[in-house]
């Protein structure tokens, strides 16, 4: 019985699992739609538009330090990667075929292990940057391997691009992102809404 | 929305439509991967063609699809060469030129490469339903099914999604100031669009998850409407593909 109830305890809820779902169909249609626009930038671009595509990789990072911040449980941004990725491929055809999952889990990774470190308790902005860089980093590795970045002249500069794509894109705009959703009220229902219900604590009744 | 429809035709379905979801999406995965292993043009050119011939046959797409999705991978591919060939050292094509030889080289495997995994992709999408991969992956790879649910939720909303867009738009419209008799449209109001979708779509995520509680998702053992087959002709299959990219790895090491 009581084995039932732990094991019950560490799903996620269905409310989670969709939320994660959403938030990969929501950034996979402005990602898809932001592509549209840009192949046609990156041609008239030439050689440079390889490297252009490195000051939005940032953008590719939100969702998982957003459901991490709002969900706040382990695997989380992991999870929410590898479906925003399943969703790019499956349902949307993205020209980076099946790798993107394995890129996907790779930077799901970097960006959760911030938040694990203070336990998920801790949301400030030098844990998002911190998120949005390892998420950058760790995915960076795996870029530089596929696209044998190692033999060119221009490593370093790669790096830098993405490392502060990462910070400014993948880390503190999903602050703001969170920040400006939690505003609204539509958070209240998750993990994010009961902590701050929690920490405003309870509502004192006028005695008559 | 979707880059390959995969509607069946009239007839019955094609060779690789009959395949099972899962085997497929493993393959597609293992042989991306293994494709990553080849650095040199020549067996990464036979196994592009040895992949259109396949797709073309066993999936029956037309010709006209096949290369309108290639499209992205050729211009992907185009940046990767031209930057290989201006930032790798080495010998010059030319005496004097800031092109190397072993530039030129490595962004033609990179661009081919990226064209095998692109081949590969369209040939899943276009054999593969969505339903049918999500229902498989339930069946053969023990996922589980508030997942599956989930995503393929997903991906009706996903359809809805250029309609809640075009809502939004109208809406901020009817506010927005004019420029030149037209309403302004610029990336703030880009930004709050998608602030808007986002906070729209948070809202429905929690109906769904409600709705598709309401129906019984997450608890106890459930059954499968229609399930799909997986059997012996699965099994050929991952044979043929393990040796077209062994065959494809000997020919490598024998080029040299």
């Amino acid at each position: 019985m009581s084995e039932t109830t732990e094991r019950r305890r560490a799903r996620l809820p269905l409310r989670d699992i969709v939320l994660m779902v959403m938030l990969g169909v929501v950034f996979g249609f402005l990602y898809w739609a932001l592509v549209q626009a840009w192949n046609g930038l990156a041609v008239a671009m030439g050689p440079a538009g390889d490297l252009a595509q490195h000051v939005l990789l940032g953008g590719w990072l939100l969702v998982a330090p957003i459901a991490v911040a709002i969900i706040r449980k382990p695997f989380v941004g992991i999870i929410a990667e590898v479906i925003a990725s399943v969703v790019e491929v499956v349902f949307l055809g993205s020209p980076v075929g099946p790798l993107l999952l394995v890129a996907a889990a790779i930077q799901g990774a970097g960006s959760e292990l911030p938040f694990a470190l203070t336990r998920y308790r801790r949301f400030g902005w030098g844990v998002y940057a911190l998120s949005g860089v390892l998420g950058a980093g760790l995915v960076f590795v795996w870029s530089a391997f596929r696209f044998d970045w190692y033999g060119q002249d221009i490593l370093a500069l790669r790096l830098g691009l993405q490392l502060v794509s990462g910070l400014v894109l993948g880390g503190l705009l999903a602050k703001v992102i969170v920040d400006r959703l939690h505003g609204t009220g539509v958070l209240d229902e998750f993990a994010i809404g009961r902590a701050a219900a929690a920490g405003r604590g309870p509502v004192v009744r006028r005695e008559r | 929305m979707t880059a390959v429809d995969p509607r069946p035709g009239p007839q019955a379905p094609s060779l690789l439509a009959r395949r099972n979801p899962t085997v497929k999406a493993a393959i597609l995965l293992a042989a991306s991967l293994a494709t990553l292993g080849f650095l040199d043009p020549r067996p990464l050119l036979v196994l592009w063609a040895l992949a259109v011939v396949a797709v073309l046959a066993a999936a029956r797409l037309p010709v006209r699809t096949l290369l309108l999705g290639q499209v992205p991978f050729v211009v992907f591919g185009v940046g990767l060469v031209a930057i290989n060939a201006l930032s790798r050292p080495g010998t010059p094509v030319v005496p004097g030129a800031p092109v190397s030889v072993e530039g030129l080289t490595i962004g033609v495997a990179l661009a081919l490469r990226g064209l095998v995994i692109g081949v590969l992709t369209i040939g899943f999408l276009a054999s593969t339903p969505p339903r049918d991969l999500m229902v498989s992956l339930v069946q053969h790879a023990r996922l589980s099914p508030r997942y599956a649910y989930s995503v393929l939720a997903g991906h009706r909303m996903l359809a809805a999604m250029p309609a809640r867009w075009a809502t939004i738009r109208a809406a901020h419209a009817v506010r927005a100031p004019l420029r030149r008799g037209r309403p302004r449209f610029g990336l703030p109001d880009a930004g709050r669009a998608a602030f808007a979708l986002l906070v729209t779509s948070i809202r429905s995520a929690e109906r769904i998850a409600l709705a598709l509680e309401s129906r019984g998702l997450g608890e106890g053992p459930r059954t499968v409407w229609r399930p799909v087959p997986i059997g012996r002709a699965d099994v050929v299959l991952v044979l043929v593909v393990v040796a077209a990219w062994a065959g494809a790895a000997v020919l490598g090491v024998r080029l040299g």
